[in-house]
């Protein structure tokens, strides 16, 4: 359908819409016009992708003195695709009713791993052992040395590449990464390097958060967009941890052996080169004298500044560093230093500012040395024609760290653990940088590009997210979703089948009682729901702990009577056989129970749509671990600088984590589910409001305070009723179809308006 | 009257029966209505407790479901074929969540109650089909009783053996039932209709291939779930071209269950023609005395003679036990026969129009303008009735049926008597000729009532049963008084 929305023709592919689609374009397009950024939470199932990508698509069409490039980040790659092929869709949708003016340039980018065609490049298991293969035969020694000798493997997508130069272009219209593989597969060109050359000139842009966020590699990738772009965070409920994770760096015992390796081979290499070719590494020196600035004639582009304060691109390298023995010594030291920090008996936390000043004394490495540490090692690996870089992980971690620490004084502690706190005895030192503050991470990219969209299914509390991420939206809204039928049912379930409280607050949690009834309620809901039921648990411990009292008192075997057990368990080969598994129960009709961890893998990215979930479980609030000490350096650094108290930040996070494992359960409309929250302590007011707009409308002042048996009536009528065949296009009452007649009506007489607030 | 005698023939299901009417014995006849009823379950409560008006999505549900049925009837007319010689399987889940008692007394109960009237108008609508019982218990499929067309001997093992545990196995039925369909011949359609408590399913394999083996060999496969959707049996329902449905409460069962009475539409490939031998037996003279070769007792007067081997036979539609040879009587084909030419659609009467229909009426017969002002029993005009109660399906083809059939019985020469919601109107000359029909066909007439009480009510009911030479029905007659 076409339709106008304010001055801007959208297309739209599909023949209806929904009403919470067609706000969420208009709030978007507000934003896009305020040229400012914005927070939309709309759940999932309501088609937000496609109601993203057609307006700023049909916003682009609208308004050709402005090009806008599109940014789409996506969490895994699975998403990508799918983003991918609705915005296939979309073009072709435009195309057939614009022409060849609508013509645009759409790829996906990823790692070698999901790009590569070479089937022997591809042979290796990992993504950095990809990489590594490739680069073995791609470097640009490694081709000058191939030409002379035809023994040395080269890969001939990338040679034909080359050699095509600048004739080596997409023609325009949407890649999908299969497209791609595809396309290179065809023209014999390697699809990796032609995606990321294309990448400047795309219209449309999806790949994952890490190329915007993560500053090693957005400098290499993202360095060349334009600053009239349109940053979209898709399913970025999570995006805070993504930007702390991003510039966290946690050090063992084995990074430091390993980087000691490391250092001796390059030592080894540097003895060798100093044998054969002198030149080079006095080449190298003279580069590093003129300064990094310059840095653009080294023989090859892969690696780059890791988008540290721009300062330091006019800045030499620091003198006692530019030869390579010299800053070999510097590691060295700095590795010994770590590892004397590491022999600590206590829990030490510091500030970055005392910890360098610490290295100063003892290691006698100032802060700038530190700062430069990233840089001086690539820049030594390519000197030395290192390719097998899978295999210096380790030093490059150790570099990572020091130069994170040399550039920051604030929103970081180092904390040094002697041990795990769950297990005491056994030593397993861990020195940890931490980040607290998402917004260094993600500041670049709120200052660099016009509009930052982040949007979610869930995003409560709206008004957070801005101050987490330290920027000013210029819109932020929250969409409920308009159904036909009350597809979900959330309860709140406070007591057990005796009418005592449940909860896993610390006090309770050992309580047997509380156990029991846990295991009453799922006992009696495995007998009364079809098909898949999963539940999820606040911790791996606390599962641990619940299933074997369940099976001591025989629960267990009560539920498989009814149900199959399958539960998840942190090795991640063993949950998808789980996984796997659990569904083929569910399809066969034996019917499954899994048990998983909020927070978990399976928590965030799996869906348990359909009959895979027509019930989850949430037994208690799952809380971070409080004692955490990364966590309550955090908690302090939120308090001081964003005056977020640490118990809002806390119930926040923990409903937030809730929210997303109940989620799971429905991914349409078609789709129906029940989810209940087990414990009395998300009838508390407090809680409860933090939960998604959607999860609460249907959330009812009836189902707040609910035990046991209360709980499974509602279940079964509910059930019942959803088993009924029902009309998808809804009544005249609750229209959740628009077609464009509709709309166009509801335009003209204004009621569109009302329909919205 | 039927009922109760066989009530108490049968065991401890009907003592239940038994006990409720004991309950309801110190009732009058209206509250017991209501007892059955059971009205205060609709009543349902808001948030703050208050009573909210009674939820009408069960009745919006009705209304879907009979415009989803108006749907395929006026795709009715359009000639779809239908298989009229159905071998259908009920497969009877008597695992342990057949004891739940979310209907009462107990599911168990409830669904035999419901196969046993599904049975009787199984065979009243299709009375060249045959039907044949399998339970589920304990992981295993029992067959029950084979396929055959008398709804006594199937309802008598049903009622004998209820009784429920274990697990239940959709498989294990499926394979059950497909070996014994696979035997009929390839005129009949096959079909498997499951009654489904449990929520689960207890196979011993690959489920899936079960599927895909009845699907090969044409039987549709239906189900009813008692509790919730399960996908295996929508999955199930899918493949094979049935339906799948779930139950909301009893009443809403049982209006699923009869639901599977009228022949679905034959699947594609099985509408081949074929030619079917059949015998029509004669009836026995009033005091022969024979051995009858079904029950290998003697018997005095009823019966009927295979034509062919001239073996006695106690009931109809049946299959000869000595010469194999199938037995029907022409009522039965004649029966079966209006769901392949069903009567045409009738135009709705809007309410205006009804209204001068009144007005019309006090003076002539809507339809042969005949004066209506000479009667003898003294009243104007006559309303035929069809209400939910008698009609099971309160749709519009049984008041059709029931308007034609009075239009070829009575010779009415005009065009199609008009009906409207409320009824047909007519002279009562032609419903005296009607009365004199039944009578002449020797139907039961269950009540009747003097003119003099007919005058005390505005409305006075007359239940008439006819069963005459062209089809069966039944008739809701009522006297409209000026």
């Amino acid at each position: 359908m076409i339709f106008k929305l304010e001055d801007v023709t959208v297309y739209f592919p599909y023949d209806n819409i929904y009403p919470e689609q067609y706000s969420y374009m208009l709030e978007l397009k507000r934003a896009l016009d305020a040229k400012g950024h914005c927070l939309l939470e709309m759940p999932t199932g309501t088609g937000k992708t496609i109601a993203l990508l057609s307006l700023i698509t049909s916003y682009v069409l609208s308004k050709p003195e402005n090009p806008v490039k599109l940014i789409y980040c996506t969490r895994t790659v699975h998403e990508m695709e799918k983003t991918l092929a609705e915005l296939k869709l979309l073009h072709n949708y435009q195309t057939r009713h614009l022409g060849p003016a609508a013509k645009i340039l759409a790829i996906g980018l990823s790692s070698r791993k999901n790009l590569c065609v070479n089937s022997r490049v591809l042979a290796a298991e990992n993504r950095d052992s990809v990489d590594a293969a490739c680069r073995k035969r791609t470097a640009s020694w490694v081709r000058a040395l191939a030409a002379e000798n035809p023994n040395i493997e080269t890969c001939e997508f990338f040679e034909n590449y080359e050699k095509a130069a600048s004739a080596a272009v997409l023609p325009p219209g949407v890649y999908t990464l299969q497209d791609l593989r595809a396309f290179g597969k065809q023209q014999g060109w390697c699809p990796y390097f032609l995606a990321r050359h294309m990448v400047q000139f795309a219209n449309v842009v999806v790949y994952s958060y890490q190329y915007l966020l993560d500053p090693k590699v957005a400098g290499i990738i993202s360095k060349e967009m334009q600053k009239e772009s349109v940053v979209v965070f898709d399913e970025a409920h999570n995006i805070d941890n993504v930007c702390i994770e991003a510039l966290s760096v946690s050090v063992r015992r084995q990074t430091l052996e390993g980087a000691t390796r490391n250092l001796s081979r390059i030592n080894q290499e540097i003895e060798r080169f100093k044998a054969t070719d002198a030149g080079r590494l006095r080449a190298e020196y003279n580069r590093l004298v003129e300064g990094l600035a310059l840095r653009g004639n080294l023989p090859n582009a892969w690696l780059s500044n890791p988008a540290l304060p721009s300062d330091i691109l006019k800045e030499a390298v620091p003198g006692n560093i530019r030869r390579a023995e010299h800053f070999l010594h510097v590691l060295r030291r700095l590795v010994q230093y770590l590892r004397g920090r590491l022999e600590t008996e206590n829990v030490e936390k510091e500030g970055p500012v005392s910890f360098v000043a610490s290295i100063t004394a003892h290691a006698g490495i100032d802060q700038k040395t530190l700062r430069f540490c990233y840089e001086r090692l690539h820049s030594l690996m390519l000197t030395l024609e290192i390719t097998d870089t899978d295999e210096f992980l380790h030093i490059q971690t150790i570099c990572d760290f020091a130069t994170l620490v040399g550039t920051y004084t604030r929103g970081f502690s180092i904390i040094i653990e002697p041990f795990d706190e769950r297990m005491p005895h056994i030593p397993d030192p861990v020195l940890q940088l931490s980040c607290h503050d998402a917004s260094l991470a993600v500041k670049p990219v709120f200052d660099r590009f016009q509009s930052v969209v982040i949007t979610s299914g869930t995003l409560s509390p709206i008004d957070l997210y801005p101050r987490l991420l330290n920027f000013h939206p210029v819109v932020s809204r929250s969409f409920k979703m308009s159904l036909t039928r009350d597809c979900i049912c959330p309860m709140v379930l406070t007591r057990g089948s005796d009418q005592l409280p449940v909860s896993t607050k610390f006090d309770m949690r050992s309580d047997p009682g509380v156990a029991r009834n846990y295991g009453k309620l799922l006992v009696e809901m495995v007998s009364i729901v079809p098909d898949g039921i999963v539940c999820f648990f606040v911790s791996y411990s606390y599962m641990d702990e619940i299933i074997a009292t369940w099976n001591d008192s025989g629960i267990l075997k009560e539920i498989m009577q009814h149900k199959l057990v399958f539960i998840e368990t942190q090795d991640v080969v063993e949950t998808t056989l789980a996984l796997d598994n659990y569904r083929k129960a569910c399809d066969c009709g034996r019917g499954a129970v899994f048990f998983s961890v909020a927070r978990g893998k399976v928590a965030e990215g799996i869906d348990f749509d359909r009959h895979y979930g027509r019930l989850v479980i949430m037994f208690g609030v799952p809380f971070q671990y409080t004692l955490s000490k990364i966590l309550l350096a955090r908690l302090e650094y939120l308090r001081d600088t964003f005056q977020i108290k640490e118990g809002d930040f806390l119930t926040f996070d923990a409903l937030r984590q809730a929210a997303q494992c109940v989620g799971r359960v429905i991914r349409s409309k078609a789709d129906y589910g029940m989810m209940i929250f087990a414990d009395k302590r998300y009838s508390r007011h407090d809680k409860r409001s933090k939960l998604p707009g959607w999860i609460l409308s249907h959330l009812r002042d009836a189902h707040l305070n609910l035990s046991t048996d209360m709980a499974l009536h509602i279940a079964r009528e509910f059930l019942r009723k959803m088993a009924q065949p029902y009309d998808k296009a809804g009544s005249i009452g609750r229209k959740t179809l628009l077609s464009q007649a509709d709309l166009e009506k509801m335009t003209n007489d204004g009621s569109i308006n009302e329909m919205l607030y | 009257m039927k009922n109760s005698e066989r009530s108490r023939l049968n065991g401890e299901a009907e003592e239940e029966d038994d006990e409720e009417e004991n309950l309801n014995g110190g009732l009058e006849a209206w509250e017991r209505s209501y007892a059955d009823d059971r009205s205060w379950e609709a009543l349902q409560e808001d948030e703050s407790g208050f009573l909210r008006p009674i939820d009408n999505s069960a009745i919006y549900h009705a209304q879907y479901r009979r415009r989803l049925r108006g749907r395929s009837l006026t795709a009715a007319t359009a000639r779809i074929q239908k298989g009229l010689i159905r071998y259908l399987y009920i497969v009877i889940d008597l695992s342990r969540a057949a004891a739940e008692m979310d209907f009462r007394p107990s599911r168990m109960a409830v669904v035999a109650k419901q196969v046993e009237a599904f049975v009787r108008e199984f065979f009243y609508q299709n009375p060249l089909s045959q039907i044949g019982l399998v339970t589920v218990k304990d992981g295993v499929a029992n067959c029950l009783t084979d396929l055959g067309g008398s709804p006594e001997s199937h309802i008598k093992a049903l009622m004998g053996k209820l009784g429920c545990s274990g697990d239940s196995s959709i498989q294990n039925a499926l394979d059950l039932v497909h070996g014994l369909l696979n035997q009929i011949p390839s005129y009949g359609h096959r079909e498997v209709l499951i009654l489904y408590s449990a929520l689960s399913t207890c196979d011993p394999g690959d489920i899936m291939e079960t599927i895909q083996k009845c699907k090969e060999s044409k039987i549709r496969c239906s189900v009813i779930g008692l509790s919730a959707e399960m996908f295996i049996c929508k999955h199930l329902c899918q493949e094979t071209g049935g339906t799948y449905s779930v139950a909301l409460d009893e009443s809403h069962s049982k209006e699923l269950i009869l639901e599977h009475a009228p022949p679905p539409p034959a699947i594609a490939e099985f509408a081949i023609a074929s030619l079917i031998k059949m015998g029509f037996p004669q009836r026995a003279g009033e005091g022969s005395i024979s051995i009858c070769s079904c029950h290998k007792e003697v018997k005095v007067g009823v019966g009927y003679t295979c034509p062919r081997c001239k073996a006695r036979v106690c009931e109809l539609p049946t299959e000869c036990r000595i010469c194999g040879l199938q037995l029907v009587s022409s009522p039965h084909l004649a029966r079966s026969y209006h769901h392949l030419f069903p009567i045409a659609p009738f135009d709705e009467a809007t309410p205006s129009r009804l209204n001068d229909l009144h007005n019309i009426s006090r003076s002539t017969c809507f339809g042969c303008q005949q004066s209506l002002l000479a009667s003898d029993l003294g009243l104007l005009s006559l309303i035929l009735i069809f209400t939910p109660k008698i009609f099971p399906f309160d749709g519009e083809p049984e008041a059709r049926l029931a308007a034609n059939i009075l239009q070829s019985l009575l010779g009415c020469e005009h065009e199609g008597c008009i009906l409207t919601p409320v009824g047909l109107i007519m002279t009562p000359a032609i419903v005296g000729k009607y009365i004199d029909a039944a009578a002449a066909a020797a139907a039961p007439v269950y009540q009747m009532k003097s003119p003099l009480m007919m005058r005390r009510k505005s409305f006075i009911k007359y239940i008439l049963a006819a069963d005459p030479v062209l089809l069966y029905v039944r008739i809701f007659l009522c006297y409209f008084q000026v």
